[in-house]
């Protein structure tokens, strides 16, 4: 790893800072809409198996924050927590409400809402993943095999949900469409490399943003032949999240996410 | 040979009361007398109910939780409260079976308010203090009542408690550990522990119940330890409490807010400022501070995830 | 009401290890077996080795009732069906100089013969 990162050009190192953000930012953010549904899910043991996706996911991400501090960037919790909203690199989607209202009053969730932002969100991470199992940057092979082993249950997890919704009432259906068409709006990001994206891929970081939206693509193609439903095509970024461009609700959310720890940031807690 | 079967109510009972006495422990389908099987619906159904509202006060913390592991920890204990309620919550319901009763009628019970929770849980929390305190002190009280009926009579019981203790070890740790850093953080952190032990005393005094039926006009305890499903009464849980935490609070140097405490060396029992016991009962009636608050929040979300249950429903394998 | 379906009754069995049997863990409610299965591991083994699962809805066991389980009772007095019952063979090899071939010496043979 040293000897790598010795070789390592400025322009490689911005390219492969800037990726790291997008992974760590991205995990984060889906785990803290996970954490808002603990206690509130359709059924009990569902709040208990999808709470330990959330935990994944933000022990994932913890994995990148940690990269970033080894690479000298400062401390993985001050990564996570302090962050103004227009340096963080997660995609919209992955900011997202996860319904009406704010988690310490009576929120109303939309569960088909997160059952479809999960089920793509986690096929296209593992689309990711995947690659970067192949990536030029040692540290990010290693923590790609790792984050491999658990998306297995993740992704049979959400797709299981999906597909059941879709094949059962008409109520749940045509909530299912709108949340498909929700999330489908926001996935205008969620490939994209933003403004590094020719560095990123020129180093081979990982593939290119066209491959990996295709091999997303293709893993879905067999639920959505399936169920009848024709593939999603993936619009123009209105915002792209990558370049820091994003919604007001990741900024409550990092006003949430981080109201302790900005009380004392030098503290340990 | 009498069979079962054949068997008087007398005989039943007398040989129902044999095998408990003799350690047997009672399953789900077994013959037992009503009362039992009151009491521990009564008890268990109330037990699962509160773990369930019991992640709200806590939940509120875990996206706040100030670090990523502090995040990690809280979730994956918020987590473990639903997985008891889940346990328990088995066990209940095959005890209702036979009256034909299922999860969703325990839910009604709850938003009808027939069916109660625990008082701590109706409690306000006000700051990370309050996370680190509930997991060090209330699940550390809970302890206690649990490891109390690990031996209980009725089976299904003592096996969600088995797992629901092992698992509570964690849990009080995970509360010690930020109680630690925060009493040995600045003197801000050290003031809101302080802050957090002054206002969730009495409700840990409470938490073990009244001394006796005649402070609040009911009590199962008689029944519970009648039929071998807990071995102490309500006070003798308390003061094993009390002999367990208090020395602990103090090495903090955290400051219990009762003046009159103190160990009575010739009775060998704490001396302590009762709670107001009609607080406690208008408490448990949900008049507490945020119970209406929580039982919304679990009603609202109950329904607003209705739609999904019944699309389950049916979906055909 | 319509939810009552979704409210269906799975045991839960689980193996450690591939050399393991399988062993009762819990039960859960779940709408069918498909979503039984995807929450067994995460309500029940979270925070131990799992290999293989199996979920089986209840209404698919068929057990006994507390009448049924006073028929597996036996007496103690079954020494011919076990080795207890001959012991006594021991020291009679030991007359004829012989080893006796116990269950240790004889399940040690897993290791196969020397080569």
């Amino acid at each position: 790893m040293s000897n790598i990162e010795r070789m390592m050009s400025a322009e490689e190192k911005k390219a492969l800072e800037a990726l790291i953000f997008q992974l760590a930012d991205d995990d984060f953010l889906f785990s803290y809409r996970g954490s808002e549904w603990l206690g509130l899910a359709p059924h009990i043991e569902e709040d208990v198996a999808s709470s330990s996706i959330t935990q994944d996911s933000m022990g994932h991400a913890a994995m990148y924050y940690k990269l970033l501090e080894d690479l000298g960037l400062g401390k993985a919790d001050d990564l996570a927590h302090l962050r103004p909203a227009q340096e963080r690199k997660n995609s919209v989607l992955t900011e997202r409400v996860n319904g009406d209202g704010y988690y310490m009053d009576t929120p109303q969730y939309d569960w088909a809402y997160t059952v479809v932002r999960s089920y793509f969100y986690t096929q296209a991470k593992r689309a990711k993943i995947n690659s970067l199992r192949e990536s030029s940057y040692e540290p990010l092979r290693d923590i790609a095999v790792k984050v491999s082993m658990e998306l297995y249950y993740h992704v049979m997890h959400w797709k299981l949900w999906f597909e059941q919704l879709l094949s059962s009432t008409e109520e749940a259906k045509s909530k299912m469409v709108s949340a498909l068409k929700l999330v489908v709006d926001d996935m205008g990001d969620l490939f994209s490399y933003g403004e590094q994206k020719e560095l990123i891929e020129r180093f081979d970081l990982i593939d290119s943003e066209e491959k990996i939206q295709n091999n997303w693509l293709e893993a879905l193609r067999p639920t959505f032949e399936k169920l009848k439903l024709d593939l999603p095509i993936i619009p123009e970024p209105k915002l792209n999240g990558r370049n820091g461009q994003h919604t007001d609700e990741l900024q409550t959310a990092i006003d949430t996410l981080s109201e302790v720890y900005r009380l004392d940031t030098a503290t340990n807690w | 040979m009498v069979t079962m079967r054949a068997m008087t109510a007398d005989e039943k009972m007398e040989y129902f009361m044999e095998r408990i006495e003799s350690g047997d422990k009672i399953q789900a389908d077994d013959w037992m007398p009503e009362e039992y099987r009151q009491t521990l619906i009564k008890l268990i159904s109330m037990h699962g109910i509160s773990e369930i509202m019991g992640a709200l006060p806590e939940k509120e913390w875990v996206p706040k939780a100030p670090s990523l592991y502090r995040k990690l920890g809280i979730m994956a204990k918020v987590q473990d409260e639903m997985g008891h309620g889940q346990l328990l919550l088995r066990v209940a319901e095959d005890l209702m079976k036979p009256y034909g009763k299922t999860r969703g009628d325990i839910m009604q019970d709850l938003f009808n308010e027939d069916l109660k929770f625990h008082n701590v849980f109706h409690m306000e929390t006000k700051t990370w203090a309050d996370a680190g305190l509930i997991g060090w002190l209330v699940d550390g009280a809970a302890i206690i009542t649990q490891t109390n009926m690990l031996d209980a009579s009725y089976g299904p019981y003592a096996k969600a408690l088995q797992r629901i203790c092992a698992e509570e070890v964690f849990h009080a740790q995970h509360g010690e550990s930020i109680i630690m850093a925060l009493a040995e953080g600045t003197k801000e952190q050290q003031a809101m522990v302080q802050d957090a032990l002054n206002r969730w005393w009495p409700a840990l005094l409470m938490f073990f119940g009244p001394p006796s039926k005649a402070t609040t006009g009911a009590s199962k305890q008689e029944a519970t330890i009648k039929y071998r499903i807990r071995k102490n009464t309500n006070e003798e849980l308390r003061q094993s409490f009390l002999d367990k935490y208090i020395p602990r609070i103090l090495s903090l140097s955290l400051t219990i807010p009762d003046d009159t405490l103190h160990f009575d060396q010739e009775k060998k029992h704490w001396v302590y400022q009762q709670p107001d016991w009609t607080e406690f009962k208008n408490i448990i009636k949900n008049n507490g501070p945020k119970s209406q608050a929580r039982l919304n929040l679990r009603r609202s979300s109950y329904e607003n995830n209705a739609w999904v249950r019944e699309a389950l429903s049916a979906v055909v394998e | 009401m319509s939810e009552k379906t979704f409210y269906q009754e799975f045991e839960v069995f689980s193996k450690r290890t591939h050399a393991a049997s399988f062993q009762h863990q819990f039960d859960l409610l779940a709408p069918n077996e498909d979503m039984a299965l995807m929450m067994a591991q995460e309500n029940f083994m979270r925070r131990e080795p799992v290999v293989d699962i199996w979920v089986v809805n209840k209404k698919n066991i068929h057990g006994m009732d507390e009448e049924e389980r006073l028929s597996l009772k036996r007496l103690d007095n079954k020494e011919y069906r076990t080795t207890k019952g001959y012991g006594y063979l021991r020291k009679k090899w030991r007359k004829y100089e012989q080893e006796m071939l116990d269950e240790k010496e004889i399940l040690s043979w897993a290791g196969g013969k020397e080569k």
